[in-house]
């Protein structure tokens, strides 16, 4: 009855699976092809099926000795709705029996998925959320690939802390923080506060306070952070909260040294909302097409060769990634089993990864989500974005303080 | 932190220039209630709309969002009006939770096709003045001063033809006693499409001048249709010069509790006024719009 229902939800909200035929690796997904996260869908879906067509040309997943098997993608629309993609993953899960799950995205969508995989026992790479929540503190199943949203603070703070060291920045610098009420900006502010106690008295906290995802206006809030008198002015927002709230700070006249919307940045829809305004604002970022790995850049010439256009966000790296890394598991398992499967992911150590530190593993004690620093991109003039931390990547000097308007 | 007597009039100037446009987003959700008693949960629709279609306008062909506005009210008028004949007459006399459902239907649909037309990504408008301040003392961004003074144009421009012009005496009357406005002669029918496409302009210019200021994407109209209940009950369900108050009312308690709470609380600022005035001064129908 339920494997009916499933079917027939399947059914009536028109999915598309491939036809089974012959043992294979089977992997699935639900991603928004449609509504509000489509545009971040199509890019999942594009990384997704570049990594296996890639391993498909090389005879599918080795399992042992001279046996190797396809690998069979099934990718369902969830619509950008949380309902729809639990029902999706059970279906999956249920009636297709993937042997392993591959992430969708926001997070909320993925809170919502995988209690199914956890409940079901089936491995869930995740490379669309990173808020902590995802991970609960008895989870086995779900393998985070995107490090924590406290982490692109402390990197932030980490970077920040370097331009003081090149003296770009005074000591203590005064921060202004705000973020976005929700967990992700609470868990930023608590990345900030973690490295703060990190560093002593090289910071100093000078404004500390949440803002309403959505809000109607930023102007009172600005007001708040203009008379702190800040150098750094430090805020997760979400991308409509960051035009608005770019576009007030512009109108008051603002101008700290350094300027971060926490992961937003460098998106080519905030350049054209916020035209050259944009210019010398950081971001903390989980990957960038100007990573100067050689591996990065085969998946860049890949990636244009298969689809004609060069990513300029983290989404198809990720998913490529995430597909790599659980057809890899599966090599090192020797088994399309899940338990196996699992086990092979829990012990993993991967290098040559395109994602910054070129390292997958997932640590237990961070509930199994990846712990690797990550990147600060600035955005120069003329549409340019360089990466500007870690060192041993930077493609371009920082420009500290910003310029004047 | 010490806020200084201009850092504290700006955020009361803010807090106006909001208000405006809270009260220019409310005026038609105002009018067709107390018209038609119909709460127009396609009202959020029509906000995305014209901010969609000024869009569409400047992207194709080149047209300054401030110069659309005539054409998304004309817009916007005729989908208020072509949606009053096809399927809100016909559920006029039904119990309220029907219009309910089918409004919030036209909503659910109209936002589905601006999925498949433009896709989810978040939009926006840049224009040569986006940027653009005065300095009175205090900075004001052009933009929500432009705001400002067409809500106050649309105040006038509406007070005028309520008030002033055969058209607005029937809405007025039929706002008052349908079955009497019928009596005397008045086309209950046309006067009722006439209102419902003025909502649905109005919505449609604050759209427009929306597109200047927010990002928006299909699922945009939702939150602002919150606040423009909040305006319309704490301005008097009916009044048009009560919503605009109301706007004032909200726009400022918003902008000034940042300065006394936290920011993550201004929406509960609004809620909390919304529950205040429902409890202390419940509203009363058949006031003069």
């Amino acid at each position: 009855m339920f494997r009916l229902c499933c079917a027939v939800l399947a059914l009536s909200i028109g999915c598309a699976a491939p036809a089974p035929t012959g043992p294979a690796l089977t992997l699935g997904a639900a991603i928004p092809l449609s509504g509000k996260h489509a545009k971040a869908g199509k890019f999942f879906k594009q990384g997704y099926e570049l990594a296996i067509e890639e391993k498909n040309e090389q005879g599918g997943v080795l399992l042992s000795e001279g046996v190797r098997l396809p690998v069979r993608l099934f990718l369902y629309d969830d619509k950008s709705d949380a309902a729809t993609a639990v029902s999706l993953i059970e279906r999956l899960v249920a009636v297709d029996k993937v042997n392993a799950l591959l992430s969708g995205y926001s997070t909320p969508l993925i809170q919502a998925q995988v209690v199914v995989p956890e409940k079901y026992g089936v491995p869930y790479l995740n490379a669309g959320g990173a808020s902590k929540p995802i991970f609960k503190p008895t989870n086995r199943w779900i393998f985070g690939l995107l490090t924590t949203v406290e982490k692109l603070a402390e990197t932030t703070m980490d970077w920040l802390a370097l331009e003081q060291d090149a003296k770009r920045l005074p000591r203590p610098t005064r921060i202004a923080l705000v973020w976005q009420n929700s967990d992700h900006g609470r868990e930023y502010r608590s990345g900030v506060q973690g490295a703060l106690r990190r560093y002593g008295d090289r910071f100093d906290l000078a404004m500390d306070e949440g803002f309403e995802h959505l809000a109607k206006d930023h102007t009172a809030l600005l007001i708040k952070v203009k008379a702190v008198e800040a150098d750094v002015f430090l805020s997760d927002a979400h991308e409509p909260d960051y035009v608005l709230q770019h576009r007030a700070y512009v109108e008051q006249g603002l101008n700290h040294k350094v300027v971060s919307y926490g992961a937003r940045g460098p998106e080519g829809s905030v350049r054209r909302a916020l035209g050259e305004h944009v210019n010398y604002n950081i971001a903390a970022q989980w990957w960038s097409p100007s990573l100067p790995y050689a591996q990065s850049k085969l998946f860049l010439e890949s990636f244009r060769n298969a689809y004609h256009q060069a990513p300029t966000e983290y989404y198809p790296a990720l998913a490529y990634e995430g597909a790599r890394t659980i057809m890899a598991a599966v090599e090192i398992a020797g088994s399309v089993e899940r338990d196996a499967i699992r086990e092979a992911l829990a012990s993993l150590e991967l290098r040559d990864s395109l994602i910054p530190g070129e390292r997958i593993y997932f640590p237990a004690e961070n509930r199994y989500q990846i712990d690797n620093t990550c990147l600060i991109v600035q955005n120069k003039p003329g549409g340019g974005v360089d990466i500007i931390y870690p060192p041993n990547v930077a493609t371009g000097e920082a420009i500290v303080p910003r310029p004047v308007r | 932190m010490t806020l200084t007597w201009p850092d504290l009039a700006t955020v009361v100037v803010s807090g106006m220039l909001l208000g405006a446009l809270y009260g220019l987003m409310s005026y038609g959700l105002g009018l067709i209630y107390g018209v038609m008693k119909i709460v127009n949960l396609a009202h959020g629709a029509m906000l995305t709309l014209g901010a969609y279609g000024t869009l569409w306008l400047y992207t194709n062909y080149h047209i300054d969002p401030l110069l659309s506005i005539p054409l998304t009210a004309v817009g916007g008028f005729v989908i208020g009006v072509l949606l009053e004949i096809s399927l809100v007459k016909r559920i006029r006399q039904a119990p309220p939770i029907s219009s309910l459902l089918l409004l919030f239907g036209v909503w659910l649909v109209v936002k589905n096709v601006l999925y498949l037309s433009f896709g989810g990504d978040d939009q926006s408008i840049l224009t040569s003045y986006t940027f653009e301040r005065l300095d009175i003392g205090i900075p004001v961004g052009l933009t929500r001063l432009l705001v400002f003074g067409i809500s106050l144009l649309c105040f006038g421009g509406l007070q005028y033809l309520l008030h002033h012009t055969y058209p607005g005496r029937a809405i007025r009357a039929v706002a008052q006693d349908s079955v009497a406005a019928a009596l005397a002669g008045i086309n209950v029918d046309r006067v009722s499409a006439m209102t419902f496409g003025l909502g649905s302009a109005l919505a449609a210019i604050a759209g427009s001048l929306m597109a200047l200021i927010y990002s928006f994407n299909p699922e945009f109209g939702g939150s602002f249709l919150l606040k423009s209940f909040c305006v319309v009950v704490l301005g008097g369900l009916e009044s048009t010069i009560g919503i605009l108050l109301g706007g004032f009312v909200l726009g400022l308690a918003e902008s000034m509790s940042v300065v006394v709470l936290p920011a993550s609380f201004q929406d509960l600022v609004s809620f909390v006024l919304l529950v205040a005035i429902l409890v202390i001064r419940p509203p009363r129908t058949g006031q003069k719009p």
